[in-house]
């Protein structure tokens, strides 16, 4: 980043409304810019993570604490960027359950866990982005680290709270 | 004998796993006699595989399904099983990373390999999503990404990570897709054995996958039309081909008209599929479709794509419709054609016994109440039906332009409007008025109706406001 620095909270974040929607879950969320130049984003669900504990769902736009595991593809994310001193409207859709292999399982035994989100109490959105469009970094780089993270600069996170109303129905 | 598919796991039920088509993919990859599933046992079912033919596929398989795998991963020999788990919907790793539209092989547990932090297994788990919809680089596009992938060939490409994983000879992995690391690179390289395989059987020609990248994205249907396939009975079809280039040239070739498409693709197949089966079992439907609804709706759209090109005058656009239709006597044949889809599809409360009442059904249900089904496939029908019927009535082409025009006017500004205008920034929304001018509005009266729908709907959008505001000469004030 040069001297002229964005300032983090550039991108404004919050979840306007959640609702289900053929069989997944919608997200609308909106970002404002209130910076004076453009602000490029990743626009879609990297990362899905559910915290059982405390009902928390927290959606990663962001490929941050992924690991490099073989696939059938490198899925390349969206990004968008925002005009300065703007306001845009993503949609995210999730599905409406999480499955996941049980680490509580008999040893040797198969076994998964699912959740499902109509329990989720608190969303948290985390959107990385940059005040660049993201480039491709063709300098030698820990090639454990996935490009779209060297290419981030700032991470926005918005949190809302479910209870008492607004919960996705399954 | 390690290859199993999983059918059944505490957690989940067994309606959430496919077992039935990661057999037909087993069976498509094998294309040979001998393939076979034993009984459900403890959830799971044991593939066999006596294999009769040599090629690499088969020979793959067969290592995988009657090899005895003990790699020793650094202590100590262990015998390891593939588990296939096939399109568990909601299926996401401990890392957050999600399966939707993807594939892996996880080595297992204790194997010190990557992604084996996140299996919870000593068995290698290859698990895909059987509903993908994914787009790889063709072979020699230098990484144009429009190349389908089929589920047999997700399939075989984790089995070909699943096979060195179990050799303990997998490759160097990397988070770039762009070039492909060595592993990817190999799978790859085994996948276009499996594609060469397949269309050596169809007598076709590969079309292969870039083994140097390894990148992908969502949205690649390899299905696209598919009642104009069944229709004309071909995949290459020319009006197959035609529907494709529509879509791939002209309707996606901006965000707007990619995320219209996304949502319309996902309408029309929650009926089309069913469709092509109600027109297997009925010849009669299935040979009507293509004079009586197929045909039509390609010509309204060449239509279209040529006013798209240029201003038309009334007389231009009857001109083009005229140079469009067939002769007479087909052209009579096809009005008759038109006549029965009226009965069930334009005029939607059809109970003519020569429609089957399952159809009625399932479009009464799945299609007509689709903004973008009637939009883009019910409406274009009905106006060229109008249209066609002018013309066997004698109308001169001025006449034919002028109604299709006022037509138009009713159906152009009524397309449905997708949410990503809210998420454009202004010089996105300024390239696509101008393409949306264009090639569908084109009159100043349509363009007045489509700002005002928009500026109606976006409200609150500083994008759009911005801009629709700056374009209040054509807006008229709106």
């Amino acid at each position: 980043m040069n001297n002229d620095e964005t300032k983090p909270d550039a991108l404004g974040v919050s979840l306007k409304s959640i609702e289900p929607s053929d069989g997944d879950i919608e997200l609308v969320v909106r970002l404002s810019n209130t910076a004076t130049r453009a602000l490029h984003y990743i626009a879609d669900v990297r990362v899905t993570k559910y915290n059982p504990d405390t009902k928390t769902l927290t959606l990663s736009l962001s490929d941050e604490g992924r690991e490099v595991i073989p696939g059938a593809i490198g899925k390349l994310p969206v990004f968008r960027f925002i005009d300065p001193e703007s306001e845009v409207e993503i949609r995210l859709r999730v599905p409406n359950r999480i499955v996941k292999l049980s680490r509580t399982a008999p040893p040797g035994e198969l076994a998964f866990v699912t959740h499902q989100l109509s329990d989720v109490e608190e969303i948290v959105i985390n959107i990385a982005w940059a005040d660049v469009p993201y480039y491709k970094d063709t300098r030698v780089k820990d090639d454990k680290q996935f490009p779209t993270v060297r290419w981030q600069q700032h991470k926005t996170r918005a949190t809302k709270s479910l209870k008492g109303g607004h919960k996705p129905k399954s | 004998m390690p290859l199993f598919i999983l059918d059944d796991a505490t957690g989940i039920g067994s309606d959430d796993l496919d077992t039935s088509q990661a057999f037909i993919d087993l069976v498509i990859i094998a294309n040979d006699d001998g393939v076979g599933l034993n009984d459900p046992a403890s959830g799971m079912q044991q593939v066999t595989y006596s294999r009769t033919l040599n090629g690499a596929p088969q020979q793959r398989l067969d290592a995988l399904v009657n090899t005895t795998f003990s790699p020793d991963y650094g202590s100590g020999a262990q015998n390891v099983d593939i588990i296939v788990i096939p399109g568990l919907s909601g299926f996401t790793l401990d890392d957050g990373t999600s399966f939707a539209n993807n594939g892996t092989a996880l080595p297992p547990a204790s194997s010190g390999l990557p992604g084996a932090t996140l299996n919870t297994t000593e068995n290698c788990l290859v698990i895909y999503d059987t509903q993908q919809n994914i787009c790889v680089a063709r072979d020699g596009t230098g990484g144009d990404i429009d190349l389908p992938i089929s589920n047999p060939v997700v399939l075989y490409h984790e089995f070909s990570h699943a096979f060195r994983i179990l050799n303990n000879t997998l490759l160097g992995l990397t988070a770039e897709c762009d070039p492909s690391s060595p592993e990817e690179n190999a799978a790859i390289i085994d996948e276009n054995d499996l594609r060469t395989d397949i269309a050596n059987r169809q007598g076709e020609t590969p079309e292969l996958r870039d083994p140097g990248i390894h990148c992908g994205n969502v949205g690649c249907d390899s299905g696209c039309c598919i009642i104009a396939t069944v229709a004309s009975k071909s995949f290459t079809s020319p009006q197959v081909q035609y529907l494709r280039s529509v879509r791939d040239h002209f309707v996606r070739s901006t965000e707007v008209g990619y995320t219209f498409f996304e949502k319309f693709f996902r309408d029309y197949y929650s009926f089309s599929p069913q469709v092509c089966t109600i027109m297997a079992s009925n010849p009669s439907i299935s040979n009507h479709f293509l004079e009586g609804y197929i045909n039509p709706l390609l010509d309204f759209w060449k239509v279209m794509i040529e006013r798209s090109k240029q201003r038309f005058s009334d007389v231009d656009l009857g001109a083009e419709f005229v140079r469009q239709c067939p002769d007479r006597s087909q052209a009579e044949a096809r009005l008759d054609a038109l006549q029965l889809t009226a009965t069930y599809w334009l005029n939607q409360d059809s109970n003519d016994s020569e429609v089957p009442i399952e159809l009625i059904t399932l479009l009464r249900k799945r299609a007509w109440p689709s903004d973008h089904i009637q939009w883009a496939l019910v409406a274009p029908v009905r106006i060229y039906y109008d249209m066609l019927e002018r013309y066997l009535n004698g109308a001169d082409e001025e006449t034919i332009g002028r109604e299709f025009n006022c037509l138009l006017e009713d159906w152009a500004p009524e397309v449905p409007l997708s949410d990503v205008w809210a998420s454009l920034p202004k010089e996105q929304v300024v390239k696509e008025l101008e393409f949306c001018g264009s090639a569908l509005l084109q009159s100043t009266n349509n363009k007045k109706r489509f700002y005002q729908r928009l500026k109606d709907r976006f409200h609150n959008i500083t994008s759009i406001k911005v801009v629709l505001n700056g374009l209040s000469d054509v807006t008229g004030g709106v």
